[in-house]
């Protein structure tokens, strides 16, 4: 009988999913996204067979698990419980790996991590730079849980805050608990939770919802995904005891389309929570009831923002709605409805079972407790990281990032996605919170962070992002959409070298014009990338419509690709990998490149041999002269 | 072990035969038989082309498995053959020598479905259920006999249609407007109109869009869920399911048209059966998943959105695929790939091509 | 059901609960411009030109559509301040030169933008005339963001009544231009 009446049952389940655990020592392959992009569940095979092959099956396990974070050392294989952490591992290492266990030949030193600056290869997990830095209380689980185990779940300790809250909180302290601890809403703005599920639980009207935001669209954000993928029972949790907070019975889960994996993992989950009476009626002997219900998203950010995600719901059209009245009060059927996203949720366990006045001791005055974020972009080490609210940029992209790689140097981070800003190195040492980088002109968001070195234009920059909200934006009210429309036309003109005098005030106006007007958060946040570029990074997009020159020759209509004919060995490379056939044959015998069949991919750039060098970027229309260094541009290499 | 069968309404003399495989490889014949006969059809096998033949003629079976290789009768002739000997049997060509030309030339000659050898067990049976339930219709339509039986069923299905309050002339209405879009549909994907054949596959697809939406009890509200269901299914959302949903849940087709063109996980043309899609999140922007982009693009002479003719290969760009750490990536079906170059590239498509050529 | 009372433009003006506030404006001869707003129709929120600057009661200052926002006891509005003005303005200008109603009132003659890439302003008032009132839901808005258009429904164009009357709501003639 696996249906758990009581809470004497879960501990007693407990008891022996540790003593389970503990009997074994277990080989970690980190499954998420990035890992098995690059082949982890190859290397979970191999594992398991040289298991079975040496019958160690009661000695040793092999647990897949969800993101560990360290994508750059991806696949990653972690040991318990020795902690150490292979990085990069192959299905032929599997033998070694086993070799190496307990008492065997010691850690296989060719897998560890190197440390660049002492030469030193690190042995535990904890020791390595990219983990020591960081503040794990979220995503410290995800190493050590399988998530179609609920019972991995609860031997770490899961649904403990549950048990505490309904054998021993009243909602009303739960909800107090929550306020205390001034939790604010992980997903974007940063709106106080407690506050929140108070509006939500005082609002007249029955019944009442309470819905994980799973619909992470910031381009360059996993943070959510890896959540809900690796841990989906801390997110069901932290939904269970927010709905009893707030007197909900029924909850929703809307998922990105481009999530299957965490998609597939919460089903599971929900599935085994309800067989162990988790979920459904009675909960744990408590009288109290709730379900959950799992929504597809269809594929669009603004379904992100609350209205337009409960529309989509409702199963219509994702558009925000034009009411001045919040969905926390009317939102799903016009009941009050209360939206906090993925890791929000996730963190009420810890602060139910920890106590608020733990939750508060870390982080800054206005903003509590830790944060994830997607560290990637143009950083040594990419992946997922969680820190402390408060810790300096700088901390994050150099001492847990390990800096720009490639010997560039660095220009500026994006942090908030299509919402948010860019933050020039001159801030760095800016302490990240909710506050300080909406005060820098960017925010928080969801927790994208995208580091950016000289290469990196910010006319592009703002382009980018003006593009693709171009297309994300539902389109309905005129300053969004016609806002929207006018300052791409202008980037560009302006990326084309036809920027006018007068275009970047254009731009500024519009911009306030937006932020006032818009109908939604999506809108009056969409001039946000335009404007925070424009804030720190005028004098580039100056020198695009004065000189049509971009220094980070990033725009195409401002470069052009030449090849070096000193420096041209003639090996053919880069002609065999140019896909238009503009490479041609001189009559030196080395290659030139045909300009008007060119689509400047760089393809010959890339192609072309370090040793030699030979095709250089230059901008659009010079002359080549006699080496790269001469033109001028700030990198001419890959 | 008939639960794949069709029931039958009303009199109708049962075909002594399902399948009659003509194939000269008796391993090969052998083998379809077993997966066959386990699936409860009754199954004979011919070796030679003129055996073959006469069994058709004389057992009148609904699907003829049919080698072209074989010996006996050369090359197509057996097909054009058959079509005059029974001319309702549903002729499923199967070949070891599979290329693009002999596919043509088997559709062309009146084949059903053509099936690479080694013959897929699903694929066969999927293929033989189609054909013998087309099989079925056709007899029906062929033999005057059952003109009688027919006119029975139409009567009953006009007697629930006048104690549901529609009259004769919208159940007509209603069956022409499902046959125009039949036809609309055979010849969206190219295919030449056969009246039978276009109306058993727009049933299937019927049914199976009514299967989806049971599934979520017909809820409205559940409707971005069914064509997110019909989406994965068919690849893409065609224009008579739509039109389906639309009069089954009661929600305005002006509806369904604003849902699917607002979100991106929906397609109103077919995708191609390889998909290449280029991450342009933000991570792959600026590590240059541009670059990539018109690489990939001028390597399948494709633009964003669009898909090849022969429904290949379908190019598209992604938001975020969640694995930054391989910025720039491109996912090619289902395999990740971090900023291949062109002759890695041409070395997939090749490899696709090859493939192609041979199913 | 109380009465609620406000203050508009400084004048005093009374309505009932769930009463707009461009309603409340109207109802006291007061006029705020509207493009997307059709008194037959469900409030839109689209156009922002009836954007009016509000303080509540409790003395939050806000600049809000008039045409959604429903009235509250003590709450002061002004309708043509500065900020609205330009609010105006700019949207005149954004969708010059389809739609001039306004303009030589707010003083508009050209416009500063690339033109002729929004001839629809996508007031909407075609497609909701269709589906709220003729009960016919022939017309919708396909796709999103900057691609977003209205559309008659694939297949309807046969089986549209063709009662025109979509055509004289048009603001910016954009019906009548394909058809």
């Amino acid at each position: 009988m696996k249906r758990l009446k009581t809470v004497a049952d879960l501990e007693k389940l407990r008891a022996e999913a540790v003593a389970q655990r503990n009997a074994k020592d277990w080989l970690e392959v980190c499954t998420g996204s990035g890992c098995l992009a690059c082949g982890a569940e190859a290397v979970a095979d191999a594992l398991d067979g040289e298991i079975e092959k040496r019958g160690l099956g009661h000695k040793v396990g092999v647990r897949r698990t969800g993101c560990h974070g360290f994508c750059e050392g991806a696949p990653l294989v972690v040991i318990h419980p020795s902690d150490t952490c292979y990085t990069k591992v192959q299905p032929k290492h599997a033998a070694p790996i086993i070799d190496g266990l307990g008492a065997g030949e010691g850690p296989v030193r060719d897998l560890l991590y190197l440390d660049e600056g002492t030469g030193e290869r690190i042995e535990r997990l904890q020791d390595i730079p990219f983990y020591r830095h960081q503040e794990r209380v979220l995503l410290g689980d995800n190493v050590r849980i399988d998530s179609s185990s609920i019972l991995d779940y609860i031997a770490v300790g899961g649904y403990g805050a549950l048990a505490k809250a309904l054998s021993e909180m009243t909602p009303e302290s739960v909800l107090h608990e929550v306020k205390k601890a001034n939790l604010r809403g992980r997903g974007g703005g940063g709106f106080p939770a407690g506050r929140k599920w108070e509006t939500t639980r005082n609002a007249p009207g029955e019944p009442k919802y309470v819905i994980v935001n799973a619909d992470e669209g910031d381009p360059g954000a996993f943070m959510d995904g890896s959540l809900l993928q690796g841990n989906p029972h801390s997110v069901l949790e932290g939904l269970i005891l927010g709905a009893y907070a707030i007197g909900a019975a029924e909850g929703f889960i809307y998922v990105r389309q481009e999530y299957p994996l965490a998609r597939k993992s919460i089903e599971i989950a929900i599935e085994q929570a309800r067989e162990y009476g988790l979920l459904g009626r009675n909960i744990l002997g408590s009288g109290f009831s709730f379900d959950v219900v799992i929504h597809r998203g269809a594929g669009a950010f603004v379904s992100g923002e609350s209205s337009a995600l409960m529309s989509a719901i409702e199963g219509r059209v994702g558009e925000p709605r034009p009411k001045y009245v919040h969905t926390s009060e009317k939102g799903l059927w016009g009941k009050p409805s209360c939206l906090n996203n993925v890791e929000t949720w996730a963190t009420v366990p810890h602060i139910i079972d920890k106590g608020a006045d733990w939750f508060r001791g870390m982080g800054t005055e206005g903003s509590k407790g830790t944060k994830i974020f997607s560290l990637v972009g143009k950083v040594k080490n990419t992946g997922l990281v969680e820190v402390s609210m408060g810790i300096p940029l700088r901390d994050i992209i150099f001492k847990i990032g390990g800096g720009v790689p490639d010997g560039k140097s660095f220009k500026a981070v994006q942090t908030g996605g299509p919402s948010g800003g860019v933050i020039p190195a001159a801030l760095l040492d800016l302490p990240v919170d909710f506050d300080e980088l909406t005060k820098a002109g960017s925010m928080m968001g969801s927790g994208g962070m995208i580091v950016m070195d000289e290469n990196t234009c910010m006319v592009d920059t703002a382009r980018y992002y003006t593009s693709f909200l171009a297309h994300e934006s539902c389109g309905k009210c005129v300053p969004c959409r016609e806002g929207i429309r006018q300052m791409l036309a202008i980037l560009d003109n302006i990326a084309a070298g036809k920027g006018r005098e007068g275009d970047l005030e254009i731009l500024e106006e519009l911009a306030e014009f937006m932020q006032v007007a818009s109908l939604c958060a999506l809108g009056q946040s969409a001039p946000n990338p335009v404007a925070s570029t424009l804030k720190y990074f005028r004098e580039e997009y100056e020198e695009h419509i004065r000189h049509g020159r971009c220094r980070a020759g990033i725009c195409t209509a401002l470069i052009a690709y030449e090849i070096d004919q000193e420096k041209c060995q003639a090996c053919g490379a880069c002609q065999r990998n140019c896909p238009v056939d503009a490479i041609d044959k001189s009559e030196a015998g080395v290659f030139t490149i045909v300009h008007e069949k060119c689509i400047k991919c760089g393809a010959c750039l890339k192609a072309c041999p370090a040793k030699f060098g030979a095709v250089v970027k230059v901008p659009a229309g010079a002359v080549l002269r006699k080496s790269a260094e001469e033109i001028g541009l700030a990198g001419t290499s890959r | 072990m008939n639960s794949r069968r069709m029931t039958v309404i009303g009199p109708e003399a049962s075909p002594p035969l399902d399948v009659l495989i003509i194939d000269d490889d008796a391993a090969s014949a052998e083998a379809c038989r077993r997966i066959l006969e386990e699936d409860g059809y009754r199954v004979a096998v011919a070796g030679d082309g003129e055996q073959g033949l006469r069994m058709a003629e004389a057992d009148n079976p609904s699907v003829v498995l049919l080698d072209p290789e074989i010996a006996g009768v050369a090359g197509f002739e057996a097909l054009g053959r058959l079509a005059e000997a029974a001319s309702a049997t549903v002729p499923v060509v199967m070949t070891g020598k599979g290329t693009v030309d002999s596919a043509v030339e088997s559709m062309r000659l009146g084949a059903h479905d053509y099936l690479a050898k080694p013959v897929n067990p699903e694929r066969l049976l999927e293929s033989v259920r189609r054909g013998v339930e087309l099989g079925r219709l056709r007899r029906r339509a062929h033999a005057p006999r059952m003109k009688q039986d027919l006119l029975l069923q139409a009567l009953a299905l006009l007697e629930e249609a006048y104690s549901l309050g529609m009259g004769k002339r919208t159940l007509l209405e209603e069956l022409a407007g499902l046959e125009t879009e039949a036809k609309r549909h055979a010849q969206s994907l190219g295919r030449t109109w056969d009246k039978g054949r276009a109306i058993a596959e727009i049933r299937e697809d019927l049914l199976q869009a009514d299967a989806i939406m049971r599934s979520y009890g017909f809820r409205k509200n559940a409707l971005i869920q069914t064509l997110l269901d019909v989406q994965e299914k068919f690849h893409w959302l065609p224009r008579h399911i739509l039109e389906w949903i639309s009069g089954r849940l009661d929600v305005p087709l002006r509806e369904i048209y604003g849902i699917v063109h607002f979100y991106e996980a929906f397609s109103l043309e077919p995708r191609g059966r390889h998909s290449f899609q280029v991450c342009t999140g933000t991570a792959c922007h600026v590590r240059g998943s541009s670059e990539l982009l018109s690489r990939v693009s001028a390597a399948l002479g494709l633009q964003p959105g669009q898909t090849d003719s022969r429904l290949t290969y379908t190019l598209e760009t992604v938001h975020c695929l969640g694995c930054c750490a391989l910025a720039p990536v491109i996912q090619i079906d289902s395999d990740y790939y971090r900023d291949p170059d062109r002759s890695r590239l041409d070395k997939i498509i090749k490899t696709m091509q090859r493939e192609e050529a041979q199913a | 059901m109380d009465t609620i009372r406000l203050e508009i433009d400084g004048r005093a003006v009374e309505g009932a609960p769930g009463t707009t506030v461009l309603q409340a404006a109207r109802s006291a001869g007061i006029e705020i411009p509207t493009l997307c707003d059709d008194d037959r129709l469900e409030p839109f929120g689209a156009c922002r030109m009836c954007m009016v600057e509000i303080e509540t009661a409790g003395g939050r200052k806000r600049v809000v559509a008039s045409c959604v926002y429903p009235i509250e006891e003590g709450l002061r509005v002004w309708t043509k301040t500065e900020t609205v003005v330009k609010i105006r303005k700019m949207v005149i200008e954004l969708l010059w030169p389809s739609w001039q109603t306004y303009a030589e009132e707010y003083g508009v003659t050209s416009s500063r933008f690339q033109t002729g890439i929004a001839d629809c302003s996508q007031c909407g008032r075609c497609l909701r005339y269709c589906a709220e009132i003729k009960k016919e839901n022939r017309i919708y808005f396909k796709g999103r963001g900057v691609e977003r258009r209205p559309a008659l429904v694939e297949g309807a164009e046969l089986s549209c009544r063709s009662c025109g009357e979509c055509f004289t709501l048009c603001n910016s003639g954009w019906i009548a231009s394909r058809y």
